[in-house]
């Protein structure tokens, strides 16, 4: 039979020791996320960066590579956009890859540490355990994960205009919508157009299949879209 | 009557447009709760509630049209695919059926869907029809019903096949495929007049070429003299015994979805009749959470159906420059019959990138070969595979429990094998199935043979709903149906649904004009009762 008082060190010790060990996994270490993000913790920008360097690395003839394509930006941006319980799944989705690996580790030394420290060919081995899981509710997170990141590294402008799939750059028409309904937000005196400004769509003709772009995608950053 | 005679002449033109603006009202007008009278509420702006709302208001009756959603002017679409969903679609676009995983959307914005989808207007042919009538006790829901109701909506929306000059060669390819083939196949009729080839009907079309309901139905309701109230959600069907008295609910923040202090008010219209188009997903969860209500027969909500819909990329060995062309241009129904249409499809890019396989270099050159990439689909006509709608609390969004039965799952692979024979027929040098567990590309027609084998699992398939019936049927039977074939519900003799909620089954087809055509007669109807 211990002593009461000893029994209470060793219990403080063991509750110590557990909640630095959950704090060195979960929030320590990370480095400061970028300024100007609305929702992203910098555990969930470290991540975000870490997947799109294996998902989207070098040398693969695209003119910006993952680590490059802001891509914690545009999330945020997405989150931000995304009603509440939506919002709170895709970053559920985000940390559980984070410390997906404690369940399906990567076969190296340290192969369960969080997502973000392992080196770049365990955090491979990692997403390609969670793609070709036996159990399709696993997998599913693999597509969820890589459609998040996808689309906003294959819709990052330099990516989309280099390979000629950018909007097109067209005029705004004006219709019945634009003569009777003010922008999102505004009041109906704002609607600055008459009915002779209404455009006619065919009187303008098919666009040019290799015509110019959208303005937006003729610029290098995603910032200054 | 010439041309000139006809057109309005600028004054008139000046003063119909500030009548009609007065008749709208947006979020940023609401200042406190609102009380309004109507004969009519239309709850729903999409293609059936348009039509009905106009009819209606042509007919003389005072109209308000209610929208969730805000009204979309050319500079509030976004070029990007998915923040366009975050802001056009409930649930931002990422609802997900549950059972078979499946992604499905509903718009939320003046308009609905028509406002985002590609336009597609496509006549059942005469077995649905026959199977309706049939299996549901159904007497003028028939072609021969029908047919004046889709002309007049075809000439109202200026309905015609897409032309070659905006076909653009992923499209085309398909229609050569075909050919080679001896699969009949035709350009898809659209609602579109001028279409200008941008590709980009899912994010809202910049030239409005596409005659969506914002800017053609919703218009012409307003000339007739209906109100337009948008940003407003409807919570309640307010009712007294066999009858509704109106609609109640709050203001909602454009694109949330939810409220924010002291904005978001309360507002309640009385009404002689309420007509919902609040889409079939929509309809049945205001009914139940309006006290149960039209549910005597214990349909609303069951039946859920789709037209499950599996796609293939197809990469040719030369520039294929899929940006330029309709979305949807081209389309077979020659496999009806077996239980699915084939069309051609694109989207933006970067939506289209996620159903790619692979991940890092690998992935990458399928991103770069995209230029060289059709993508092709087949909706499939999964009358066997029953869902069920269930309600939340304290939410307007449903849970949408849904299995592909086995037999629809066959119609499945049968399609995917087809469309892969199609691509090799037009010269395609390999296809992506998005199959997981079979090869990731395929080279040969031999090679996709195994799509049509039992090694493709519904588990395995990347599917997309996004045509969805049948959760307020239509039955002559009031013991198992919720509406009659005028749309009216059995248990109640004021309250009428004008959604694809009522369609007994899923129609094969694309389902807009055949909702709209269903609209037209109901509002006919009721105009006629009140």
């Amino acid at each position: 039979m211990l002593h009461p008082v000893l029994t209470l060190f060793l219990a403080i010790s063991v509750v110590l020791v557990l909640a630095i060990a959950l704090q060195r996994r979960f929030t320590a270490g990370y480095a400061e996320a970028p300024a100007g993000l609305a929702v992203l913790h910098k555990g969930e920008v470290a991540f975000i960066q870490a997947a799109a360097e294996v998902l989207f690395p070098d040398g693969a003839g695209l003119p910006v590579i993952g680590v490059d394509a802001h891509l914690p930006l545009y999330v945020d941006h997405h989150l931000s956009a995304l009603p509440v319980a939506q919002r709170l799944q895709i970053r559920a989705l985000l940390l559980a890859f984070e410390h997906l690996s404690l369940f399906l580790p990567a076969p190296a030394p340290g192969g369960r540490d969080r997502f973000s420290r392992l080196g770049p060919a365990s955090r491979i081995a990692v997403l390609e355990r969670v793609g070709s899981h036996w159990e399709p509710r696993v997998r599913i997170l693999f597509t969820a994960l890589r459609a998040v990141l996808a689309i906003g590294y294959l819709g990052h402008p330099a990516n989309l205009r280099e390979l000629g799939l950018a909007p097109f750059e067209i005029e705004p028409a004006v219709s019945d919508a634009e003569l009777l309904f003010p922008r999102i937000g505004a009041l109906p005196m704002s609607i600055r157009f008459e009915a002779g400004d209404r455009t006619d769509p065919v009187a303008l003709g098919p666009l040019d299949p290799h015509g110019p772009r959208h303005r937006a995608y003729q610029r290098s950053s995603r910032d200054s879209r | 009557m010439s041309a000139e005679e006809s057109a309005p002449r600028e004054p008139e033109a000046a003063d119909w447009l500030r009548a009609a603006r007065e008749r709208v009202r947006v979020f940023a007008q609401y200042d406190g709760p609102i009380e309004e009278q109507a004969d009519v509420v239309v709850v729903g702006s999409g293609p059936c509630g348009a039509v009905a709302a106009y009819e209606l208001a042509r007919a003389g009756k005072d109209v308000i049209l209610l929208e969730e959603g805000p009204p979309f002017t050319v500079r509030d679409f976004e070029l990007d695919g998915n923040l366009s969903m975050t802001r056009t679609m409930r649930e931002g676009g990422l609802r997900m059926t549950r059972g078979t995983t499946m992604p499905t959307m509903q718009a939320v914005a003046l308009g609905g869907g028509s406002l985002v989808n590609s336009a597609i207007c496509v006549r059942p042919p005469d077995p649905v029809f026959e199977r309706w009538a049939t299996g549901f006790d159904l007497e003028r829901t028939d072609r021969a019903h029908l047919d004046p109701h889709f002309d007049a909506i075809a000439e109202f929306l200026g309905i015609a096949p897409t032309p070659d000059a905006v076909q653009g060669r992923r499209n085309l390819l398909f229609r050569d495929a075909c050919r080679a083939l001896g699969v009949e196949s035709e350009p898809i009729a659209r609602n579109v007049t001028g279409c200008r080839g941008s590709g980009e009907c899912f994010t809202g079309c910049r030239s409005r070429a596409k005659q969506s309901m914002d800017v053609s139905y919703v218009p012409a309701a307003l000339r007739a003299g209906a109100r337009v109230m948008t940003s407003l959600q409807v919570q309640t069907i307010r009712h007294s015994g066999r009858r509704v008295t109106g609609v109640a609910g709050h203001a909602v923040v454009p694109f949330s979805g939810g409220r924010r202090a002291g904005q978001t008010h309360r507002f309640r219209i009385d009404a002689k009749a309420v007509v919902l188009a609040a889409g079939c997903t929509a309809t049945p969860v205001l009914l139940r959470q309006s006290g149960n209500l039209a549910n005597r027969s214990g349909q609303v909500g069951r039946n859920l159906q789709f037209h499950p819909g599996v796609a293939i990329a197809g990469v040719f060995p030369d520039q294929v420059d899929p940006q330029f062309g309709a979305t949807q241009g081209y389309q077979s129904l020659a496999f009806l019959a077996e239980g699915f249409k084939l069309e051609t499809l694109w989207a933006p890019p970067p939506l289209l990138s996620m159903r790619l396989p692979g991940m890092g270099p690998e992935l990458q050159a399928r991103y770069a070969e995209l230029p060289r990439t059709a993508v092709w689909d087949a909706i499939v006509s999964a009358n066997r595979s029953l869902g069920e709608l269930r309600t939340r609390p304290w939410s307007s969004n449903p849970v949408l429990e849904w299995r592909l039965h086995p037999d629809d799952l066959a119609i499945v692979r049968r399609a995917l094998h087809v469309i892969a024979q199609l691509f090799f027929a037009a010269g395609a040098s390999k296809i992506l199935p998005g199959v997981y567990g079979v090869a990731e590309e395929m080279t040969s027609a031999d090679q996709a043979r195994v799509l049509d084998s039992p090694a493709v699992r519904p588990e395995n398939l990347v599917m997309a709903g996004n045509h969805v019936f049948c959760t307020t049927r239509m039955h002559g039977d009031p013991t198992r149906g919720v509406v009659d074939e005028d749309g009216r519900c059995h248990d109640l003799e004021n309250l009428y649904i004008a959604d694809t909620g009522i369609f007994p089954q899923c129609p094969s087809v694309n389902p807009m004009w055949t909702g709209m055509a269903l609209a037209r007669r109901q509002a006919l109807s009721l105009a006629e009762r009140f």
